[in-house]
């Protein structure tokens, strides 16, 4: 089904290293994800219910700024779509799709990715970051935390592959 | 002139995004959009993630230790990831299990959502979703949040080792595992 046209991810890697690079030497800190998705989720709550969000100290520290939008990780996320929206259109690999494995239905599908991303949104929080943030960012600076997330990261997705096989096979 | 560099807030916002251009491009490029492949790695079908990850770890490491040793780069004004023992393993272990279920993580969830992909949009609600329950039971769990805290603890720190025996070991590591998932990728296809 997927067409080939990626990258060698050697190439993809050294890329992604040197803009890694940059961004701790241009800014003085590494690239992320998770914490704009927290920070919109708050302002968001804020709107609809202000008295809760207030309330909750994990929110309410994202809202006491003095402009909460105008933060380095929510603008470093809007180039991160503009830059793969660029690169799939470019190599013609833009298709709307509910991208699935073979054996799954559709709403199957949905809700798996709503049940694995409410997961990975309270994960991220408890871990002080992602992918990105902790295990890219903090890898490269040789931090311990970066290296101890990668390795139970890795164990659990193994076995929750081995668990799960009829999700993607 | 040592970097970090000072920067304004506007200048800050603008190299936030240019950064983050790169960074999606290269995601996308490397097929981290795709939830098949970021998956793949867990079936040992396919070792993007692995190869991606790694490489830009040890490119990004070499310059990072590189301009540090030179003093180009000043290590006690960037900001090091905290390492938070218990929180942190826990947090992967959890992280690992939504990675697998939902096929991203938040990162690529975004370079998936940007080919199209209405699944990493759901993906993205839920770790919204997830956030704010984090935040909800903040109260309760703000112990364990906050338990064994080692700050800027970094391997090299710890083991008492030299940053580049620590990253030529790094190096050898991630090239052995290369080698070998390039050759067990050969044999499954």
């Amino acid at each position: 089904m997927t067409k080939n046209t990626f990258w060698s991810p050697y190439a993809a890697g050294f890329g992604l290293g040197l803009t890694l690079l940059a961004t701790f030497y241009l800014a003085g800190w590494g690239l992320g994800a998770s914490s704009a998705f927290s920070l919109l989720a708050s302002v968001g709550l804020n709107k609809a219910h202000p008295d809760f969000a207030q309330r909750l100290t994990y929110v309410s520290q994202y809202l006491n700024v003095a402009s909460p939008l105008k933060n380095w990780m929510l603008f470093e996320v809007g180039g991160l779509f503009l830059g793969a929206l660029s690169a799939a259109l470019l190599s013609r690999n833009f298709r709307f799709q509910v991208d699935r494995g073979s054996s799954m239905s559709t709403f199957n599908r949905l809700i798996a990715a709503v049940s694995g991303g409410i997961m990975i949104g309270f994960a991220s929080r408890l871990a002080r970051g992602c992918t990105s943030g902790v295990a890219l960012s903090g890898g490269a600076q040789l931090a311990l935390g970066g290296w101890i997330f990668v390795i139970a990261m890795f164990a659990s997705g193994f076995i929750a592959a081995a668990l799960f096989r009829r999700l993607w096979r | 002139m040592t970097a970090p560099l000072i920067i304004s807030e506007e200048t800050g916002l603008l190299l936030a995004v240019v950064l983050g251009f790169f960074f999606g491009l290269f995601l996308e490029r490397g097929g981290l959009g795709n939830p098949h492949k970021l998956t793949g790695v867990f079936y040992l079908t396919d070792f993007v993630v692995p190869k991606v990850m790694f490489t830009a770890i040890i490119v990004a490491s070499i310059g990072f230790y590189f301009l540090s040793d030179l003093k180009l780069l000043d290590l006690n004004r960037v900001w090091i990831v905290p390492t938070f023992f218990w929180p942190q393993i826990a947090g992967g272990a959890l992280f690992g299990i939504g990675f697998v279920i939902s096929g991203y993580c938040p990162g690529t969830a975004v370079a998936g959502l940007a080919s199209g992909r209405l699944d990493a949009l759901v993906t993205l609600a839920g770790i919204s979703i997830g956030s704010l329950l984090f935040a909800v039971v903040y109260p309760v769990i703000e112990d364990f949040y906050q338990s064994s805290p080692m700050g800027d603890a970094t391997v090299p720190g710890i083991t008492g080792a030299n940053h580049w025996t620590i990253l030529a070991l790094l190096v050898i590591i991630a090239g052995g595992m290369f080698f070998l998932m390039e050759k067990f990728e050969r044999k499954v296809r």
